[in-house]
This record gives C-alpha cells, structure tokens and sequence, in this order.
C-alpha cells in the first residue's frame, strides 16, 4: 500500500450551509481544506431564503457566524465560480481537476459598487429567480461572501466594460481574467453539491408558466425577502396589487410516481411559514393550504399547531387536480376536498407550488464520479465503499437545514477518518 | 361469488380482497393514499355521487352493495385523467370500468339508467356496427317497459324533431357497416378470447 505520502487535504464540493459547515468543522478539528462553489459566493439556497422555519429567524445570522469562523481560519481555502471536472484515485490519493470561470474582478474588491453604475446593461438576476434584473457589475447579494462584484460574461468585449473598469478606483476590474483548469491533491471529498427545485413545467396541470401568478416555493421565498424584488412585499406578479388569495399547494411533484417519487421533507413546513409571510403582511388576507398529509415531525408540530390556530389559514385535505387560467389570467385551483367531498374550483390572487428537492448533480450530464447513487440520484456512498467519498446535506437526501447542518459534521468525521486511515496505512504517520 | 340480498349486511370484510383479485388493476387499490387528484381532476366529477376516491375507501372499506349502486361507475367517461394524474400509479380508469363490468354480471345494472344506456348503444353496436340515434334511445326508453317508452318518446319528440330539421338525426333505413357479418365475425371471435382468458385465470 505504499505509495507515498497521502494526502490530508479534504475537497467540499459545495458552499451551500452543508458545505461550509463540513469544511468548518474539519478545519477547526486541524485539517487543511479547501471549499468549491460554482456560484459567485457561498450560503446556496439558505441565503436566498426569507426566513428559516420554525423560528422565523433570518438565515443571514447563521451564515455570518460561518463566513466569520472561515474567515479567521487559515486552514480553509475557499475557490468560488469553480466545478470539479473529474477525480479519479482513491482515499488519501484523489486527483481532482477543477476549472473555474472568470470573475473579471480580483481581490482588490471593496464592494463600493461604482462599477455597477457604470453601466445601463441589465442581466438577469439569478439570486432572485430571473424575477428581475441587476446592473451587468453586480454583487451576488448584499450578505455574500467574498464581499466582491461580478462582471456579466455578456459585457464582456464591449465599451461597457470599459467603462465598468474605468469607474474602478481600486484597479479591481480585471477584463483579461480567464477560463482555468488546475489540479488538486485530495485526501477525501466532502460532495454538498446541494439541490435544485424540480422543474415546475413539467407538472403540466398546474400550468405553471401559463400565469405569472402561479409561482414556486422559492420564488415565495424571494417575494418575502427585504432584498427581492419587490423589497419584501408580497404582490402578486401580475400587477403588482397585494397577493391577498393565496393558495400554498403541496406536493407539486413530490410523492408523485410520474414526478419525483420521494417526500421532500422541507415543503409542508415551508409553505406553513409562507402562509405566516403573508399573514403578517395582510390583516385581511385567506391563505388556503392544499395538502396530502402535513408532515410535521417532532418539535415542528409546534409549529403546525401555531399556523392552524390562524382561523384566516385553512388546511383543506386535497391534492389538487389541476390549475385552471380564467381569462384575465386569475389562477383557479381545482379539486376535490376528500373530507366534505366537496368539488371545487376556486380563484386566487396568487398560488404557490411547493415543488421538491431534486439532487443538483442529477442532471449534470458531465458530472465527476461521486460514489455510489441512490435510485433518485442522491449520493449515498455506502460504508466502506469508497471511503474518500461522502456527501452532506441534501446531496444524500432531501433535509431540512438543521438536519442538513448534522450531515454535514457528520461527513466531516466520515472524511477525517477516511484520511487517517490511508495516511496510516501508506506508512507516513506513527 | 353469491350476490347477498341483505342490504342490511354494509361491511363486507372479503370485498376489498375479492376486487383486488378479480378487478382489472384491483390490485393495485392498497395503495391509494386518498390525496383526491382523482376526484378532483374527472371533468364530470359533480356529477358523481361518490367519486372514484371515495369508490376506492369503500371498497377498502368492504362496502360492497353501495360500490355496485354507485352512479360512478356509470358516469365515466373514459377520459383517463384520473389515471395519468394517480401519484401512486393506479389505473383509476380501469377499476372503475372493471367495477362496472362486475356490476353488470352480478346483476346490480339492471336498474341504473347510466347501465340501461350502455346496453342499447352496444346492442346498436353489434347489430349494426354503427350507433343509430333513433333506435339507440328507442331501445333505452322501451327498457322502462312499454307505456313508459311511449311517455319518454313523447316527452322527446320536440327535440327530435328539431334535430331532423337541423340535419342533426338521420331519417331512413338506419346506418350499417358493409360487411356486417364480418362484424359478427369479429365479435364471437373477441367474445371466444374473452372467455377463453378468464377461464385460463387470466386477469379478467
């Protein structure tokens, strides 16, 4: 077994709340790691969400005690805009080819975000859904971490970004910045590759897209946010007037054997607190919750008992059958109520989808080896399997963040052991 | 299996394992979760006096005598909805029609009007391999027996008349296909499958 020494170095793949708490917890036990995120900053999902259940306190928190202790450790080293292209070796002795794009700023950065008045170029705002648009120099959101705007690859080339580097006083804009590909040695990776929303359109009876009233769960969660894009009000798409008729569906896609067969765990929890969203926000507003079961387990039954007491949220037992488009657009949820047997068709202002967690690596069709697969495409690498090899948070199983936070200690152990081990067993400890 | 007269009798404990084993996609039954995407999504769903969701808890439920008398069975119109839409990937369509076809062979049919429908389209059907309007609802109104057939003609006249004048109801010999014995043909043969399946043990 000896072939030289191992390598101690762990891989998370992922900045989302697993990933940094993977690579928190291994570099606070001593290990060197060394963090991707495809995006341009950490916090994933959590940091495009309102508020977390069942507190309602803000994401923003948790994420700023992490990016602290990253901060003050030497031991984590955090490449963003970056994706594994292939690994290959085993524990103690991965080779891991990473390629990342360019930013077109360097760390001179100071945020004080001159570059984006620079220009009149809007692109798509992906930190809010594509539901509105930010200046081509842009900061991915205002809590991300690095605290350093982008350039939009479509300014790219043209006088705008000349103008963007000229508005820098920092020498920051770097518009020869390139495309890169390096290798890594790895003792083990740590794969959060996290979670994507299943794709709404293809839940044909809901007609999504066929109304800009007929939203997702995440987009829910933007609408609520102070930094969305509407400054935290919920209005209705469409027009803009206040969403006072919302209709929460659950399971849009989940539990479903012509969708995604699995419970996603996270929606029924997260439409409930959508229904809180919008009762804060209205006096007068009726939130009406479509559901099959309501899966509340343990403590987050409180939680259900606290939204159920609300006499302007109904819990109807019912999983629509389809979403019809009157003419002037209004979304009209139809179905069967299974408890008064009660055929319905009821209009609203505003309807949610609650769409399930779908591995993000799923569909990926270039995406590295990552260990074993479960029948869904979440990475389950079995016990002894490959050892170098595991994964946190939802990349192994639809979790909510609390539980996706104890996976993720969880794999820190699983990739320190696996660590040791080859490094014992390639003679170069003890 | 006996028909019980004894209404009385509600629960019947063998029911839901009886269908499970000799209703077309009967098996799959056990596993509905009674989310109601069926019920919801039938376009004649307010028309049902149970639905097929609540269909399928009573027969779970063993209640035999109200499933056979169920409109539902009658009011499907094949449109298979319910079935593509099934989360658990039951064939909705099919249990229905195969509590339909049951019904009929144990001899609950006779008396719902949805039935006696059925029956005179197909007896137009295999006499002429077409469906006549005239003789189609000639036949459904003369099975409430004769006076009755003659209110129900006469209630309909109107309407019939004004379908005549419209072009809407053919008037002359009634519609037949060319080879009608080819038809004839085709049918004893499909009946000869059927019989020939159920008693193989084949799914009926």
């Amino acid at each position: 077994m000896n072939q030289g020494p191992a390598s101690q170095t762990i891989l998370v793949v992922g900045g989302g709340i697993a990933g940094i708490t993977a690579a928190v917890e291994a570099a606070e036990t001593g290990y060197e790691v060394i963090l991707l995120e495809q995006s341009p900053a950490l916090g994933g999902r959590v940091s495009a969400f309102s508020r977390y259940f069942p507190k309602l306190c803000h994401p923003t928190c948790g994420l700023e005690i992490n990016y602290q202790r990253i901060r003050k450790n030497p031991r984590i080293k955090v490449i963003t805009m970056a994706k594994v292209e292939s690994l290959s070796g085993q524990a103690g002795d991965y080779t891991v080819l990473v390629k990342t794009k360019p930013r077109y700023v360097n760390e001179k950065c100071t945020a004080c975000g001159d570059c984006a008045k620079a220009t009149d170029v809007r692109v798509s705002n992906s930190f809010n859904y594509g539901m509105d648009k930010v200046s081509a120099a842009y900061l991915p959101h205002e809590h991300a971490y690095p605290q350093k705007f982008v350039i939009a690859p479509e300014v790219i080339d043209t006088p705008d970004a000349d103008n963007i580097k000229a508005a820098c006083k920092y020498g920051a804009v770097d518009l020869d910045d390139t495309e890169s590909v390096f290798e890594l040695k790895i003792g083990a990776v740590i794969w959060a590759t996290g979670w994507k929303p299943y794709d709404a359109t293809k839940i044909t009876p809901y007609s999504y897209g066929a109304s800009p009233d007929i939203i997702n769960n995440l987009e829910m969660e933007r609408l609520a946010a102070h930094d969305g894009p509407t400054g935290g009000k919920i209005l209705r798409p469409s027009n803009g007037e206040p969403a006072k008729r919302v209709a929460l569906i659950q399971c849009a896609g989940s539990r479903d054997t012509n969708h995604l067969p699995y419970c996603s765990r996270i929606c029924c929890l997260g439409s409930m607190k959508h229904a809180v969203y919008v009762r804060e926000q209205y006096t007068d507003a009726v939130v009406d919750i479509y559901y099959i079961d309501i899966r509340a387990h343990d403590r987050l039954e409180a939680f259900y008992r606290r939204v159920s007491a609300d006499p302007q949220v109904n819990f109807i037992k019912s999983k629509p059958g389809h979403v019809e488009i009157e003419e002037d657009g209004t979304p009209v949820v139809c179905g069967e109520d299974t408890i008064s047997r009660e055929v319905y068709a009821r209009s609203y202002d505003l309807v949610v989808l609650a769409l399930g967690m779908e591995p993000s690596a799923l569909t990926d069709t270039d995406a590295p080896h990552m260990g074993s697969r479960d029948d869904y495409g979440f990475i389950v690498p079995l016990p002894g399997d490959e050892p170098g090899l595991s994964s946190a948070g939802v990349a192994g199983g639809p979790l909510d963040v609390s539980m996706s936070v104890q996976s993720a200690t969880a794999a820190a152990l699983s990739a320190i052991q696996a660590v040791r081990k080859a490094t014992a067993q390639s003679g170069a400890l003890e | 299996m006996a028909v019980s007269s004894d209404t009385s009798q509600k629960y019947d404990l063998g029911f839901a394992r009886w269908v499970y084993q000799n209703v077309k996609g009967g098996d799959k039954l056990s596993m509905c979760m009674q989310c109601g995407a069926c019920s919801g999504s039938c376009p004649i769903g307010t028309e049902m006096d149970h639905g097929p969701r609540k269909l399928i808890m009573m027969v779970r439920a063993g209640m035999k005598e109200a499933v056979f008398q169920s409109n539902t069975l009658w009011n499907c119109t094949s449109c298979y909805r319910c079935t593509v839409r099934c989360p658990r990937g039951i064939p909705v369509t099919h249990v229905v029609q195969g509590l339909a076809a049951k019904a009929v062979a144990l001899g609950y049919a006779s008396e719902v009007d949805t039935a006696r429908f059925a029956h005179s389209f197909w007896w137009s059907v295999t006499h002429f391999g077409r469906t006549d309007e005239r003789l189609v609802t000639a036949k459904y109104y003369f099975s409430f027996g004769f006076i009755a057939g003659i209110k129900k003609s006469l209630d309909n006249l109107k309407i019939a008349l004004g379908m005549v004048m419209k072009g809407r109801m053919h008037v002359g010999l009634p519609h037949k296909v060319s080879d009608n014995k080819g038809l004839r043909a085709i049918l004893e043969k499909a009946t000869e499958i059927e019989m020939r399946d159920k008693q193989g043990g084949a799914e009926s």
